[in-house]
């Protein structure tokens, strides 16, 4: 884990500069990734005066962060404060809502994603999403997990990837009789591990997730959160949630976003729980501010 | 300090909800009982009873309605027997369908030169592509060749319809069938035994040479039955042997469904009994308006010789074409609206104001969708530049199948608007986020979780398309015609026109007996027909989970 200070709120200038010149060779979507020859913690993402408006009403304020690569990243914060739209903005899920608007950079491998150029679909095919609510589809569960790689063209070796990934997901020995069986069967903790082995099956090198675990008991709490910290060696994993001790177990950097949309303080995970710089992160952590 | 009643919780009022219930079910008891006299009423008419003697029913009361009766009580509380059963008399109803559809469209209809030139242009090549995208999943070009054909291979078809006629006229109509129905048909069957009940490769080439063997050896039998060509066998062999087969099959591999064959057991053994014990008492057998007659000949002034054959055959033709048009023009208006079309700004304001205009349409008379047919499709005589387009004919195929799919359309595109909608928005969601592009979503997701939704909408509305007479009326079909037609631009008579015109005859033979026996039959092919609709949403039901 890196323990240069990166993109608090007011150095974050200074910072990103010299984050976005250290690649700078890295441009269009459609090039092939050459992740494993970049260095741990360098930015995959990174949003500069990032505005959301949903209609009328501005639903995230001025966002710099920039997110390493392959560590985990955890998004907290009250209810309603934008957590999840940032991370739609990510992989431009946010274009599917009509009323949504999105001002500002946001770049992938040094890209502007809202540049005109940029093909969501392209995008989307190298950052994958895990939601709030298992949404396995209606149809077995060999078909969910293959789902992706049909709709990519990755359909060789199919089998073999698919028992990876669902091994990965620490769902293979449950799920290993029944992949012809539908996937609504299973229950919400293994509907979720069903979901996020769909999203990495296809290999994508960013994962999103939205309170992966928010409907799961202690125990596929702990078996996801295991994965989570697997997956960071492979990828990078942004995720959100309200559990402040899951954000300080997991993940290596937390940003704290406070109702109104702004993003209040964003460090190191050990910094923000144990002496974070703004008082009100300090009194949202303890709980004395939600 | 809080006063608490003596009798420990008290009592929640419960009198509206079962005041509510009680209406609820006086309401549907009602509408059943309404719809219950009517059925009585028509078959009591159609099938003759009145003049039955009492010998008659009671011999039938002992060998038919009796043990089928025991039979429904002892399956009442078995749900794999009540499954068995089902799927037998589904299967055999949607085989006769089948069959008779077959023979309409493809005997009929279209004769063997025309059948063998389209098989060999379109529909072989579709079905292949079809079985190959099946068992090659990952082949994604097959979806665009079938489509390809669909589009070529009519072209093709058309240029090369003289030469494959006569080609086929060597082979001679039977020898057409037989290739192009009961060949492909043992492929089917030896496919089905391999795949769906897991025989060897022996025993799928045994069901395979076993179909081919039986429709040959058929042919002699089916030679001394004067009213049954060889070509007709064929057809009814694949068509209604295959679903039967399946089911029959189906349902001997599962030993809680066995007791299910006691069903047609008791139909069949009931009525060979009941019609040997009839004759032999000579007891008074009812004298059916709804018999083989009927069916086969044209109408007449004589009741006792009158028949719907021509107008069964036109409202199959009709049905045929309406549904092809609905499926295809509803399908796609309502997947366009709720996937495609803008829902905000000012084009936004247009979806809405469309969808408000088709909602309305759906409430129009029929008899103004007949004058809209009318006007578009007869007394026309527009020229676009050398081109002049004097309307399709007045009471043509085309035209009366145009007028009744304008006329279901609305309720088509409203109910598949409706399953389109009812897909729930994280699964469409679940799909973008994986990559997917909007038509892989469209594809893959949204249709497939709404085709039976899709398909009830459907089959309700073919159910009002095949009931309509005011509209035929409004664009000229003919109420009597002796041939059933043979092309497009044929003139025809459909069953509820033919109906209609019976019910205004002097003769009261005509208005009591040959218009319930007209009415029976229309239900009759309604019902069939849904029984094929209902399978097949019910085969998309259970693959979606
Ligand atoms: N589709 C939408 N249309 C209109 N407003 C929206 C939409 N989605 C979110 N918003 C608004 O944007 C703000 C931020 O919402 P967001 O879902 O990002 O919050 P969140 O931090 O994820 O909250 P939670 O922790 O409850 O999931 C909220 O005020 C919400 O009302
Ligand atoms: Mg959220």
């Amino acid at each position: 884990m890196t323990t240069e200070d990166m993109a608090t709120e007011t150095e974050a200038d200074d910072d990103t500069d010299s984050l976005v010149t250290s690649d700078p060779g890295k441009g269009g979507l459609s090039e092939n990734d050459d992740r494993g020859t970049v260095m741990a913690a360098d930015t995959i993402v990174e949003s500069r005066d990032l505005d959301v408006f949903y209609g009328e009403t501005q639903a995230l304020q001025n966002i710099d962060l920039a997110i390493p690569e392959n560590q985990v990243t955890a998004m907290i914060g009250p209810s309603g404060c934008g957590k999840s739209t940032f991370l739609r903005c990510i992989n431009r899920m946010n274009d599917l809502i009509d009323i949504c608007r999105v001002d500002g950079e946001l770049t992938f491998n040094g890209k502007n994603v809202y540049d005109e150029d940029v093909d969501p679909v392209a995008l989307r095919r190298r950052i994958g999403m895990v939601f709030q609510h298992p949404n396995p589809f209606p149809k077995s569960i060999y078909d969910n997990v293959a789902y992706g790689l049909r709709t990519q063209d990755k359909t060789e070796n199919m089998d073999a990837v698919i028992e990876e990934s669902l091994k990965k997901a620490a769902l293979w020995d449950e799920v290993k009789d029944q992949l012809d069986k539908s996937a609504l069967n299973l229950s919400g903790g293994q509907q979720q591990r069903l979901c996020i082995a769909r999203a990495i099956a296809v290999d994508p090198e960013v994962i999103l997730m939205d309170e992966p675990a928010s409907a799961l008991d202690p125990i596929a709490t702990s078996k996801i959160e295991d994965l989570i910290e697997e997956l960071a060696e492979e990828y990078t994993v942004v995720i959100v949630t309200h559990n402040m001790q899951q954000a300080a177990r997991i993940s290596d950097k937390t940003a704290v976003f406070l109702t109104g949309g702004e993003l209040v303080e964003f460090d190191d995970t050990d910094k923000i729980f144990e002496n974070p710089e703004s008082q009100r992160v300090e009194d949202y952590i303890t709980g004395k501010f939600g | 300090m809080a006063t608490r009643s003596e009798s420990g919780f008290g009592e929640v009022s419960r009198l509206r909800g079962i005041v509510f219930k009680y209406l609820t079910f006086g309401a549907s008891l009602v509408g059943i009982l309404a719809l219950g006299v009517l059925l009585a009423y028509v078959f009591w008419d159609a099938l003759g009873l009145e003049s039955a003697g009492t010998a008659w029913y009671l011999t039938y009361t002992v060998t038919l309605l009796a043990p089928l009766l025991g039979f429904l009580a002892y399956a009442r509380d078995k749900p794999e027997v009540t499954a068995g059963a089902i799927e037998l008399v589904g299967f055999t109803l949607a085989g006769g369908t089948l069959s008779f559809a077959a023979i309409i469209v493809l005997i009929v209809i279209a004769g063997p030169g025309v059948w063998v030139t389209y098989f060999l242009t379109v529909v072989a090549p579709v079905i292949g592509l079809f079985l190959y995208g099946q068992y090659e999943r990952e082949a994604t070009w097959v979806g665009l060749a079938m489509l390809g054909t669909l589009v070529v291979g009519p072209i093709v078809g058309t240029l090369g319809l003289g030469a494959i006629s006569t080609v086929a006229a060597l082979l001679g109509a039977p020898g057409v069938y037989f290739l192009s129905l009961v060949v492909p048909g043992a492929g089917l069957a030896a496919f089905l035994a391999a795949d769906r009940f897991d025989a060897s490769r022996r025993v799928a080439l045994g069901v395979a040479v076993g179909l081919l063997v039986l429709a040959i050896v058929g042919v002699p039998v089916v030679d001394t039955v004067p009213i049954v060509a060889r070509s007709v066998w064929f057809a009814v062999l694949v068509m209604l042997g295959l679903p039967v087969g399946f089911a029959v099959t189906n349902t001997a591999r599962q030993p809680a469904r066995r007791a299910a064959f006691a069903l047609p057991a008791i139909a069949i053994g009931g009525f060979l009994v009941g019609e040997f014990v009839v004759g032999a008492i000579g007891a008074t057998q009812p004298s059916p308006w709804l018999d083989w007659q009927f069916l086969t000949s044209p109408t007449s002034s004589l009741p006792a010789d009158a028949g719907l054959y021509p107008a069964v055959i036109g409202s199959v033709f009709l049905i045929i074409l309406v549904s092809i048009f609905t499926f295809v023009f509803g399908v796609g208006t309502a997947v366009y609206l709720e996937e495609y079309a803008p829902s905000s700004g000012l084009l936004g304001t247009v979806t809405r104001l469309i969808n408000v205009n088709i909602s309305n349409l759906a409430g129009v008379p029929s008899v103004v969708y007949g004058l809209l047919g009318l006007g578009i499709f007869v007394n026309i005589n527009i020229q676009f530049g050398p081109v002049v387009y004097a309307g399709i004919g007045a009471g043509t195929v085309l035209t009366a199948a145009m007028t009744l799919s304008l006329l279901i359309l609305p309720i088509v595109v409203i109910s598949a608007q409706e399953a389109v909608r009812s897909v729930p928005d994280s699964l469409r969601q679940a799909s973008y986020g994986m990559g997917a592009t909007r038509w892989q979503t469209i594809r893959n997701v949204v249709l497939p979780r709404s085709l039976p939704g899709i398909l009830t909408g459907t089959i309700l509305a073919l159910g009002r398309a095949i009931g309509e007479t005011a509209p035929l009326i409004m664009i000229g079909a003919v109420a009597t015609k002796y041939n059933p037609p043979s092309g497009l631009f044929d003139t025809l008579t459909a069953m509820p026109l033919q109906i209609y015109t019976w019910a205004f005859l002097p003769s009261e033979e005509f208005r009591y007996g040959v218009v319930a026996a007209g009415v029976v039959t229309l239900l009759i092919v309604l019902l069939s027909m849904n029984s094929v609709a209902i399978l097949v949403r019910n085969k998309y039901q259970q693959e979606t989970y």
